[in-house]
């Protein structure tokens, strides 16, 4: 490890470390605009300058004035950021920079967190030589997300940077040359990446803003903490900013083993759910809105009285993938509390299975975004990274970036940031190709297949990090068991090869964990239909949306005696059950997600909970009506509300603390540090057994098998309650092979109707060549009729040309 | 004279194969190909003390050392010919009067580097120049001296013509490269250099149109012979003079490298035009220092010519008569650079632009002394701060503008008018 002297301070740095780096170590921050840690270093800004005195004892001598950023740190070096030349070419740098920049700092959302301001202050320019015309130029209109004011450019590429290099994205770059440099699209439109977010966090200045949040608040009256995005299961860093009891915005935070510096739009974007006016946000008897202890009271009540008639066995507990791990552990207390056995932490019964077999079996298998963004060769089988967790598509894009390569096995038409080779296997082969993929036996794979995978299986025995990605959803749990023993199976003496799934929710991983005793969703489902339960408490669940058989659950659920909800949002089982405790949102509330790897991440609250004083003042600005209370203050974390209900009150560090000591499991949670890299579990969870398996071929003449399939900005339950992302919701079409269309007489485009069991739905169909034949793929969508298609591969359908 | 490059130049004409032979064309090729390893033909041009013709002039044999010639696999030469520098067009004269000069130089160039594929990367507003290589192209692959198994031996080599969709930045080497790609013209960072990661990530080596053509004469004649053919001691070869400005004559020529500016305007150029006195030329490009009065005698040879302060550059020689303002004409220079500047760079991009309008400043009469503090400081922190050699390079007439003509420029500021202007 070299040691280089910067004004006159010794540093110590690893290998293949910048001089700019290596001062920041010593606390010494040169200003720069073109680096970035992501990004990297190109030398365009000639900002960071530093004066090399004394060159290196190895390799070429440097001496003189050179940017920081692009020279390696050697040992011997001895740099000055103090010297004048450099002092005075960065003063330069500034001045030039500012040439063309129309100060308008007053109006400007970046004020107060802006690079420029920061740098022109230490870059030392402050009076103004310059004095002929400013450039200006035409903004343009970037969609619904991103504001465009380029007037405040100065140049520094971090946009496109970010956008086309790191994110993969094509419908925006940089155009035109000399000092008429335009950074935009060809013509004006919504940006087509789902990551065009990040823009505005890599731009140092205000040329692209969150219009969602724009002449909202300054940031510095926000309120801020590092939290976790609530989102998928990937389990990314964000910071979340509230004013005036508003949720305003969220942008990335930073941590490194998982999504680095960046996040997704629907990360960045779906935080609408918490300001709804319509979120329920008192504890409610019927209709009757009731104060906690009437409410806690009521509700305890209601339950001793079944128990006492029905035994304890005919309460039920449903927890759920997007509350955090402690309201789940709480959960559970009260269950063993009230002496129930009868508990479910996630209401689907597939991706049930799917999550605690990942979390028996992932063990040392598991690899991190970091891992993943590291590895040589990616497999993903049954995942849609983008739609399932679109941080892992920027993951496996930086491999692809780095000189590594990664293929796909999926029936869907699956949409990639990356160059990858598709095979597109139907769904019950999927299991089938992992299996032949461990054991090296194509045999039973047409030729063109043979080909394609003994071409995988070569690459993943010469790759020196691979990794092994498969979507929860696709797979199911016998397929994630595939998943798994294959990674073992490649994984040699000298080198491991890894293995990832796509979760459904944040916490998947953390409730299969803590969900080894429980008797699985099927049963609770059916001994609700039996009536052998009398009484279901859901916490941040939803059954009513999220079944996988609505009509059976539905049936279920209408022989309750109590229905009980605790959520923040206004779901179908917060508005029909017969006793409701308000929780917060997962930027009100602490608490901790395990995420998809098993990494442990807890998250502290950001703010209080009250209804935004947008709604109460009526849009004033500022707002002009005070009170001594706070209106819809009641939600509370929910894991308070579960322990109030055992009569307890409980501090969050309490409950880590009790969990970590009745759970190995978790060892070190009570010492985590909330924005931290978290860290992974210690121990496995408990096998569950798998499902039924899907019959090999479709059960009628001319039917098609349907594969119900996430989609960005369109299936995720909180995302979905966020009215900041209406503007980008998917359309409602379904895909299917060329091959079938061809068959079945139907065009691209042609309004058909799909015939399920659960029901039938009018559809318009799109034409797709890059998936399997013999299935229909649709997407899952929150919305009417298409609501009660949930993600996963269901039985047969039929595809019907209308009037046919 | 002796003519190397031009001796098939005829007015109006260009030469093709036939022609071209007939005065001894590819007899360069056969002999390296047949009778020289690519070692003894790397070596030859060492020897020779050919320098880059495009403007940097840096030894072509030593540049070729770090060339991996010795490695197999996919490697590329590509020739640059985006012939953009103000007051040059030699390369132009070149192509225009015998194309398979170039094709030859490059074909033993590929020889001596083991390089299977070459482009020649040419400015956009040259046509019939890319038609002339097109068809000699043609030409050399119909007699097997380009194509696969040349003259019959494990040679192989294609070559093709490229247009630049044009700017001056694409002049930069790597700038060219990336252009060539389709990405954004805009310079690499060095190191990696294009040796090492070139065109398509894989060893390239670009190099001039003059300077290609002169290789193959090197291996007919001989190293010894090249750099007899100098004026000076300390130069080698030929080099073709493009004279523009307030002459009489502006013919492009090839002459001995060294020979004196003041052969050049007063015997070449048939002396300053309408009887007027010398004041300055620009020796070697628009990126080259002014040469004033003193500096008629320099020889422009690489050497003596720094030594004056200047660079050789192209060789594109203009000249400025005594009624020139040296302001005006140093802010029309740096408006061009303004104006070429990629835009990568702050230095470049936002530094000229500033030149630009303190000259205009000074020009119009509304100068201050201070102006020439706050120009000084420009230059200082641009020259050598850019991140390509165009900044660089635009400051090179700035600088010299304040070195030679500094009484002109506070005239300028004193009379609040430009001097000059009738």
């Amino acid at each position: 490890m070299p040691t280089i002297t910067i004004d006159n301070q010794r540093v110590t740095v690893p290998e293949g470390t910048n001089v700019l780096e290596a001062a920041k170590k010593l606390g010494i921050v040169i200003p720069h605009f073109c680096y970035h840690e992501a990004l990297g270093a190109v030398g365009a800004c000639r900002l960071c300058a530093m004066t090399f005195l004394e060159g290196s004892d190895k390799g070429p001598k440097l001496k003189g004035v050179h940017m920081s950023c692009m020279v390696t740190a050697r040992d011997g070096m001895v740099v000055s950021t103090l010297d004048e030349e450099s002092a005075d070419l960065r003063r330069h740098v500034i001045e030039w920079l500012m040439m063309n920049h129309p100060h308008d700092c007053p109006v400007c959302d970046e004020g107060g967190e802006c690079q420029l301001q920061d740098m022109t202050v230490a870059g030392g320019h402050g009076i103004r030589r310059y004095r002929g015309l400013k450039k200006t130029y035409v903004n343009q209109d970037l969609g619904p997300f991103i504001s465009h004011e380029m007037n405040r450019c100065i140049q520094c590429y971090r946009c496109v940077r970010t956008y086309q290099d790191y994110c993969g994205g094509t419908d925006f770059g940089v155009l035109g040359c000399n000092q008429r440099i335009y950074f935009g699209r060809f013509r004006d439109g919504t940006l087509q990446s789902p990551f065009s977010g990040n823009i505005v966090d890599a731009c140092p200045t205000g040329v692209f803003t969150d219009r969602t949040y724009r002449f909202r608040a300054r940031p510095w009256d926000l309120e801020e903490a590092p939290s976790v995005c609530p989102h998928c299961s990937l389990g990314c860093a964000v910071i979340p900013g509230a004013r005036y009891r508003e949720l305003q915005r969220v942008r990335a935070g930073v941590n490194a083993k998982t999504n680095g510096f960046f996040i997704c739009d629907q990360g960045r974007f779906g935080y609408g759910h918490a300001n709804r006016p319509d979120r329920p946000r008192s504890p409610r008897l019927g209709e009757r809105e009731v104060s906690w202890p009437e409410a806690l009271g009521a509700l305890r009540r209601e339950l001793e009285i079944i128990i006492a008639e029905h035994g304890s066995q005919a309460v039920a507990f449903l927890g759920s993938s997007r509350a955090s791990l402690e309201s789940n552990a709480q959960l559970l207390e009260l269950a063993r509390f009230f002496g129930s056995e009868n508990f479910a932490l996630e209401i689907d019964p597939e991706r049930d299975r799917a999550a605690r077999t990942t979390a028996a079996l992932l063990g040392e298998c598991a690899r991190s975004q970091e891992e993943v963004r590291r590895s040589d060769f990616v497999l993903l089988v049954g995942a849609d990274p983008l739609n399932e967790g679109p941080m892992m598509a920027l993951a496996v894009r930086q491999a692809v970036r780095a000189g590594g390569s990664a293929a796909l096995i999926d029936p869907r038409p699956v949409e990639l940031p990356f160059a990858a080779t598709h095979l597109p296997l139907s769904p019950q082969n999927l299991p089938e190709v992992l299996k032949a993929l461990a054991e090296e036996r194509f045999e039973r794979f047409s030729a063109r297949e043979r080909t394609v995978l003994a071409g995988i299986s070569a690459r993943i025995k010469e790759a020196k990090r691979p990794v092994l990605i498969g979507g929860g959803n696709l797979l199911g749990s016998s397929g994630a068991q595939l998943l798994i023993e294959a990674a073992r199976a490649f994984s040699r003496g000298d080198r491991a090869c890894g293995a990832a799934l796509l979760l459904a929710g944040p916490n998947s991983f953390g409730s299969a964990l803590l969900a080894a005793q429980s008797p699985g969703p099927d049963r609770l489902l059916a001994q609700m239909q039996e009536g052998r339960i009398r009484a279901l408490l859901c916490l941040e669940s939803d059954p009513f949306a999220d079944h996988p058989e609505p009509g059976r659950a539905r049936m279920a659920l209408s022989r309750l005696k109590l229905l009980a909800a605790l959520d923040y949002l206004p779901t179908e089982t917060a508005r029909r059950c017969d006793i409701f405790l308000p929780t917060t949102a997962p930027a009100e509330s602490a608490g901790t997600y395990v995420n998809f790897e098993g990494r442990m991440l807890p998250f502290g609250s950001v703010f209080d909970p009250g209804v935004p004083i947008q709604i109460t003042g009526g849009g004033d600005h500022p707002p002009r009506s005070f009170e001594a209370h706070t209106p819809g203050s009641l939600p509370r974390p929910a894991w308070a509300a579960l322990a109030a209900l055992r009569g307890d009150s409980l501090s969050l560090a309490h409950i880590r603390r009790n969990l970590q000591r009745s759970d190995a499991r978790f060892a070190g949670l009570a010492e985590l540090e909330e924005g931290g890299e978290g860290r992974r579990v210690n121990g496995a969870g408990q096998m569950p057994g798998h499902g039924p398996e899907l019959p090999k071929h479709p059960s009628a003449e001319g039917a098609l098998r349907l594969v119900v399939t996430e989609c960005l900005f369109g299936s995720e339950t909180i995302a979905s309650f966020s009215p900041v992302l209406d503007p980008v919701r998917p359309a409602p079409v379904v895909r299917l092979h060329v091959e079938d269309g061809v068959r079945l007489g139907i065009h691209d485009g042609e309004k058909v109707r799909l015939r399920t069991e659960l029901g039938d739905l009018a559809v318009e169909v799109r034409l797709c060549e890059a998936m399997a034949p013999g299935i229909v793929v649709l997407p899952r969508l929150r919305q009417g009729e298409w609501e009660i298609f949930v993600p996963g591969v269901h039985r047969d359908c039929i595809l019907q040309k209308e009037g046919g | 004279m002796t003519q190397v490059l031009f001796k098939n130049r005829r007015p109006g004409e260009t030469v093709f194969l036939d022609g071209y032979r007939k005065t001894g064309g590819y007899e360069g090729l056969q002999k390296a190909v047949k009778a020289m390893s690519p070692d003894e033909v790397r070596e030859a041009v060492k020897e020779s003390g050919l320098r880059g013709r495009g403007g940097a002039g840096f030894p072509t044999g030593v540049k070729w050392t770090f060339f991996p010639a010795d490695q197999f696999g996919e490697k590329y030469l590509v020739c640059n010919a985006d012939e953009k520098e103000p007051g040059t067009y030699k390369d132009r004269e070149l192509l225009l009067a015998d194309p398979h000069q170039l094709v030859e130089g490059m074909i033993v160039s590929a020889y001596a580097l083991r390089i299977p594929v070459g482009y020649i990367f040419i400015r956009y507003g040259y046509e019939r120049c890319s038609q002339n290589l097109e068809r000699a192209i043609a030409e050399a692959c119909e007699a097997g001296f380009l194509g696969d198994n040349i003259l019959g031996s494990e040679f192989s080599f294609e070559l093709h013509v490229h247009r630049s969709a044009g700017r001056y930045i694409c002049g930069e080497e790597t700038a060219l490269l990336n252009a060539l790609e389709g990405l954004r013209a805009n310079p690499r960072s060095k190191p990696p250099f294009p040796a090492v990661r070139g065109l398509f990530g894989m060893p390239t080596t670009v190099n001039n149109v003059e300077t290609l053509a002169n290789v193959q004469h090197i291996i007919v004649n001989g190293p010894e012979w090249f750099r007899g053919l100098a004026a000076t001691e300390t130069g080698a070869g030929t080099k073709l003079y493009g004279l523009s400005g307030h002459l009489e004559r502006t013919p492009c020529l090839e002459l001995p490298i060294g020979t004196t500016l003041r052969e050049i305007v007063e015997e070449h150029g048939g002396g300053v035009w309408k009887g007027r006195t010398f004041k300055a030329c620009l020796p070697g490009g628009a990126s080259t220092p002014y040469l004033a009065a003193k500096h008629l005698d320099t020889p422009l040879d690489f050497e003596p010519i720094e030594k004056a302060g200047s660079r050789l550059g192209t060789g594109g020689v203009t000249v400025f008569d005594d009624t020139t303002c040296m302001v005006a004409a140093t802010l029309n220079l740096n408006t061009f650079f303004a104006r070429e500047s990629c835009g990568w760079c702050t230095p470049c991009r936002d530094g000229l632009p500033f030149v630009s309008w303190l000259l205009e400043k000074i020009e119009r009469g509304e100068g201050t002394m201070e102006d020439i503090e706050i120009l000084r400081g420009q230059i200082r922190n641009i020259h050598g701060r850019s991140f390509c050699a165009l900044a660089t390079g635009a400051m090179e007439p700035v600088a010299s503008l304040l070195d030679l003509f500094m009484d002109e420029v506070v005239d300028h500021i004193k009379r609040g008018r430009c001097p000059l202007k009738r």
